[in-house]
């Protein structure tokens, strides 16, 4: 049995008065990939926003009820949350670098958190971070261009690359395939395939395919509660609840 | 199937395979009802007509692969639709195997004589009629998704065997008589092993169907009867 790396005990989200989670309880077990699935508006990027607390910057987000990661509570006041984030990363929808060179992209986390002092110990976090995210053959040559300029599938690997700058122990993506072909996409997936092997990963995902293809567990959310957690074979070969069979069907109405 | 699909081609789509394999099926059992009748009949003038009834089969079984092949690459099912897509697959085989047997029964009448004494074929006739009776509960529980039916067919195999023990022995019985009965009692002992393998492959049949329903494997080994040393 694999360790428990995060654990979410009865959350619940409110945006103002609409509840967007519905006393939620997830076990994520570590150094493995979970999956989140569910209809658009389910909450899953609700609930992964939790993880980092993400949600802190949205004014009318409530969060109650608990996350743990390695037993402590996410949810504490007390919690730094520039150390929570930095043990947790994300990768958006949307590659988002910074305006900035690709090489700065990637230092920047390290520099904040104090992890790199030295010119040279930024070099090999940069070097490494871009050969972990598979991306360093491509942009050895080009460090000081602009991020931006790399194409989209590039752009996702170095966020995926600036993600794990900084070590985390967590990797959150949100849909990090979305807007790649299927090449990228597929370049990303043997990645996230690799990057279990040291980091826990949970991603979100429209595709069914993608979501049999990197996971070892799958959760199906549907309006704000988790429906079915399991296996992510049993999930997509014989799923218990009719509802996941519904959905990943292509049977919601 | 429960609700139906939001798309609506992709639910016709299924449904047409599950229904080729519904004309498959009972193209393969109205050829098993021939073939018997042929060899119990000794009838030489329906054998070409079984053979040809084979070709019919074996191209339904390659129309059912196509249309696998392209419902696997054009909607990549899930869950209950794979199971369904995989067992169709794995019945068509299974139903193509059991037109063979058929067919090679057929074959076994040409170098029969006419004046087979009737206790000799009495057995291999119980044993036909039950292969039958096999085949048509199994695409029963097909058609109506009838887990409990399919389960009752996996079970009676056993009675398949040992009614094909019995039969095996009446045909060597006959046979130690007069050696002279060598030449067409190994065409019978043929026919009566292939009767047993269509029964194995019903029993397959069964199996998938099982699968299909509960998406999960019947548990156990399977029941077996009194075994002919091979
Ligand atoms: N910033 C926000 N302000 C108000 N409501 C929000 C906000 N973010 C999300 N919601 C609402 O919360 C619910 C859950 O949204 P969420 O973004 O978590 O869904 P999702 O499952 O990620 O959907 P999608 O697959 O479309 O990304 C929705 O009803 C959404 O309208
Ligand atoms: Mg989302």
């Amino acid at each position: 049995m694999s360790n428990i790396k995060i654990k979410s005990k009865n959350l619940n989200v409110y945006y103002g008065q609409k509840q967007a989670l519905f006393d939620v309880n997830l076990d994520i077990n570590e150094k493995e990939v979970t999956a989140l699935i569910g209809p658009s508006g389910c909450g899953k990027s609700t609930f992964i926003r939790c993880i980092n607390r993400m949600n802190d910057v949205i004014d009318i987000c409530k969060v109650e009820g608990n996350i743990e990661i390695d037993g402590i509570e996410v949810n504490d006041k007390e919690l730094d949350v520039v150390s929570l984030r930095e043990r947790v990363g994300m990768v958006f929808q949307k590659p988002n670098p910074f305006p900035k060179s690709i090489y700065d992209n990637i230092s920047y986390g390290p520099k904040i958190h104090g992890k790199g002092e030295t010119k040279s110990e930024l070099d090999e976090i940069v070097e490494k971070s871009l050969r972990k995210a598979a991306l360093w053959e491509e942009v050895k040559d080009r460090l000081d261009e602009p991020g931006t300029g790399l194409s989209g599938g590039q752009q996702q690997r170095l966020c995926i690359a600036r993600a794990i700058s900084v070590n985390p122990e967590v990797i959150l993506m949100d849909e990090p395939c979305s807007a790649l072909d299927p090449i990228a996409t597929a370049k990303i997936e043997e990645l996230i395939d690799e990057l279990k092997k040291t980091y826990t990963i949970v991603i979100v995902t429209h595709s069914m395919a993608q979501a049999v293809r990197v996971s070892q567990k799958t959760g199906f959310f549907h309006l704000g509660k988790v429906i079915e957690v399991g296996k992510t074979e049993k999930i997509f070969k014989n799923p218990d609840n009719k509802m996941t069979q519904d959905y990943i069907t292509g049977r919601f109405g | 199937m429960s609700n139906e699909h939001t798309v609506k081609s992709y639910e016709e789509e299924l449904q047409f395979l599950v229904d080729s394999v519904i004309k498959m099926g009972s193209l393969t059992e109205s050829q098993m009802v021939d073939s018997m009748d042929a060899v119990i009949k000794v009838d030489k003038d329906s054998i070409d007509k079984i053979i040809k009834s084979d070709e019919e089969i074996n191209k339904f079984r390659s129309k059912i692969d196509s249309q696998i092949m392209t419902l696997l690459v054009k909607r990549a099912p899930m869950a209950i639709d794979l199971r369904e897509t995989i067992s169709s697959l794995k019945i068509s085989q299974d139903l193509e195997r059991i037109g063979d047997l058929s067919k090679s029964n057929a074959k076994k009448v040409k170098p029969l004589p006419l004046d087979l004494p009737e206790e000799l074929l009495a057995n291999l006739k119980r044993l036909g009629e039950l292969v039958i009776k096999q085949l048509n509960d199994v695409l029963d529980s097909y058609v109506n998704k009838n887990y409990d039916k399919a389960k009752e067919v996996w079970e009676k195999d056993e009675q398949v065997d040992d009614l094909t023990y019995i039969a095996m022995e009446s045909v060597i019985d006959f046979l130690s008589k007069d050696k002279k009965n060598l030449d067409f009692s190994t065409h019978l002992i043929f026919a009566t092993k292939n009767l047993e393998r269509a029964g194995d492959h019903i029993t397959n049949i069964a199996e998938t169907i099982c699968y299909l329903i509960k998406g999960e494997y019947l548990k156990g080994s399977r029941p077996k009867g009194k075994v002919i040393q091979e």
